[in-house]
């Protein structure tokens, strides 16, 4: 005798089971639906169908209308993006800003994780976005780091911060792991005294302390000690959820690989870290995301990244008064970036979960 | 008698005199002297917590002795970090747990070591890697990962990774423990084949039959110490010692 499977219900029938089962479940169900397209409709009518697109009529004619005013965008896009950066040179701002997301979306791609690959990637990439914004060669005019600004300084701090916490986190974790007990607690005492302190008061510290302490050639511009600044405060966060991830690898693994022959640092890169990181990826991406959302805070050491970029966008004066759409703009940029590192995150997950039942 | 003889140091597979080792305050090894000759299959057995896995972990330097010398192929085992992973290269080991690789492939994980520590080339540490697949009995599984396959499989996999190195002596960590006991006799079979092929073995199981098929000696340890030590038709039938005796019979009659 076969046993067949109950027929599917039909989308009508489903929908009278989940949301109108009762009377009581039916009327909460209309007033929710009624909620949600008295909100869609008003977003939309705001958004584009009572908004002003064009700056031609200038602030004025977004007095008159109703919606938004994203004229404000079309007439400050290029402060809101290149910050403080001469206006005739903004085209390399850009193009920075390609190489930077090039970069970044280059290294993702597995074909390119072999060591040689990852490097020329990270060099071509960080030397190309730094003669471009910099200048001073190649016919391109200098421009000081004081000038840089808006979404490619963000992007810049984010990546470089990134570049240089990663390993250093993973470094740190290794050695908080460490057999020998004065490297294992100076370890943790760095990892633990870094992460009580606020951000803010690290990157003030490397920014405004520092070059009290440090011989002038030492000190290099503001930009790369805040950067230095962000990546330890990065590094001392990752490092624990790295370690948290070289946790979850059983012992045995370590111990078979040494049984087989293999160097620590065999061990390490080829077994140990492997599968640590597929354990802390979750945790990784949402360090990742955090940080690119704490590279606004660099405004305080007088950094116009892009949020503050936005600010001075809408601030002077005639677009005082739209600076929720400014907002609403910026928040959409760092909606594309962290998402797309979500969605990065997930691919990651799935391909690394090979292997398991 | 296989007492300590300093003039079978540099012969013997493995020569162990005076070894001990502690935890702490536990005393898990007494003054063990072992020597294993070469083409020799060693059978250990004992209670849970008489030190036999200890014992092995000892001879690659997986725990650290305290006391006490072991040489091992004629290399003594100290600090010297050259002599550890020189040794570490000759002595195959095989866990209860199997510790394969699971973030590789039944291939990856058998090439891995010889491409990394023995510098062979690709193509060959991969011809290497199927001919041993081939005589562990499992050639077909080569690109599977080693979560979707059954217990024995992954310890003959373990086997096969062990042996791509061509070691000339094998440590074997209770190899069936972990196992379903439908699995069990697939591991043993192909642990008995590998001893009549004459590799040195040092096995620690409580499996019988195959110390009885097997084995040169069989080794009896309690509380840290060996207690007994004789040809498996000696063991089985005369054993001396009355631990020894009160042992067999827990494991052999039930």
């Amino acid at each position: 005798m076969t046993v067949l499977a109950p027929p599917a219900p039909t989308l009508l029938e489903d929908l009278r089971r989940r949301y109108f089962a009762t009377p009581l479940q039916a009327a909460v169900s209309l007033f929710s639906l009624a909620v949600i397209v008295f909100l869609a409709w008003k977003i939309l009518n705001w958004a584009l169908l009572s908004a002003v697109f064009t700056a031609d009529g200038g602030p004025e004619a977004c007095h008159a209308a109703a919606g938004a005013c994203w004229s404000v965008i079309a007439a400050r896009w290029r402060i809101i993006l290149f910050g403080l950066y001469p206006f005739e040179e903004q085209w390399r701002s850009a193009l920075a800003c390609v190489a930077v997301v090039a970069m970044t979306v280059l290294s993702c791609i597995p074909a390119c994780w072999t060591g040689r690959r990852i490097a020329a990637i990270w060099v071509a990439g960080t030397a190309l976005f730094y003669i471009l914004m910099k200048g001073g060669i190649f016919g391109l005019a200098y421009i000081g780091e004081e000038q840089w600004g808006g979404l490619a300084l963000t992007l810049f701090i984010f990546v470089t911060t990134c570049l240089i916490g990663f390993p250093l986190s993973i470094g740190l974790a290794l050695m908080r792991r460490s057999q020998l007990p004065w490297i294992s607690r100076t370890t943790g005492i760095i990892i633990d005294g870094v992460r009580s302190l606020p951000l803010i008061s690290i990157l003030f510290t490397f920014a405004i302390v520092l070059p009290f302490a440090l011989p002038q050639w030492l000190q290099g511009d503001k930009l790369y000690r805040v950067i230095l600044g962000s990546a330890l405060f990065f590094s001392a966060y990752q490092a624990e959820i790295v370690r948290g991830g070289m946790q979850g690898v059983p012992k045995g693994q370590e111990e078979a690989s040494m049984a087989l022959g293999l160097s620590y640092w065999q061990s390490i890169s080829r077994i140990l870290l492997p599968q640590a990181m597929r354990n802390a990826l979750p945790a990784t991406i949402n360090q990742f995301v955090i940080s690119f959302k704490e590279t606004s805070l660099v405004v305080i050491i007088g950094f116009f990244e892009i949020l503050a970029s936005g600010n001075a966008a809408y601030g002077t004066g005639e677009w005082r008064f739209a600076y929720v759409e400014v907002y609403v703009f910026i928040a959409l940029i760092y909606f594309v970036f962290v998402f797309s590192l979500s969605r990065y995150g997930a691919f990651l997950e799935r391909r690394m979960a090979v292997g398991e039942r | 008698m296989n007492g300590p003889d300093p003039s079978q140091a540099e012969t013997a597979a493995i020569h162990i005199a005076g070894l001990n080792k502690h935890y702490g305050a536990f005393h898990a090894l007494r003054d063990i002297d072992l020597t294993v000759r070469r083409g020799e299959k060693i059978v250990v057995c004992g209670p849970s917590g008489s030190g036999k896995s200890t014992l092995i972990r000892c001879i690659n330097r997986l725990e650290e002795h305290s006391a006490g010398r072991i040489v091992v192929l004629g290399t003594e085992l100290n600090d010297d970090v050259g002599n550890i992973e020189g040794i570490r290269r000759e002595v195959g080991m095989v866990f209860q747990h199997f510790n394969l690789f699971p973030h590789m492939t039944v291939l990856e994980n058998c090439v891995l070591a010889p491409m990394l520590v023995r510098k062979v080339p690709r193509s060959e540490a991969e011809a290497l890697a199927r001919k041993y697949l081939e005589k562990v009995r499992i050639p077909e599984q080569a690109d599977k990962y080693p979560a979707q396959l059954s217990g024995g499989q992954q310890q003959r996999v373990a086997i096969a990774r062990a042996l791509c190195m061509t070691p000339q002596i094998m440590l074997f960590d209770e190899p069936t423990s972990a196992l379903d006991p439908e699995m069990i006799a697939e591991v043993l079979d192909v642990m008995a084949t590998l001893a009549s092929e004459g590799m040195t073995m040092v096995c620690v199981t409580h499996e019988m039959g195959f110390a009885r098929r097997a084995a040169d000696r069989v080794i009896f340890m309690d509380k840290g110490e060996i207690v007994e030590q004789a040809p498996p038709e000696r063991f089985f039938t005369t054993a001396q010692n009355e631990r020894t005796r009160q042992f067999l019979s827990q494991i052999l009659n039930h």
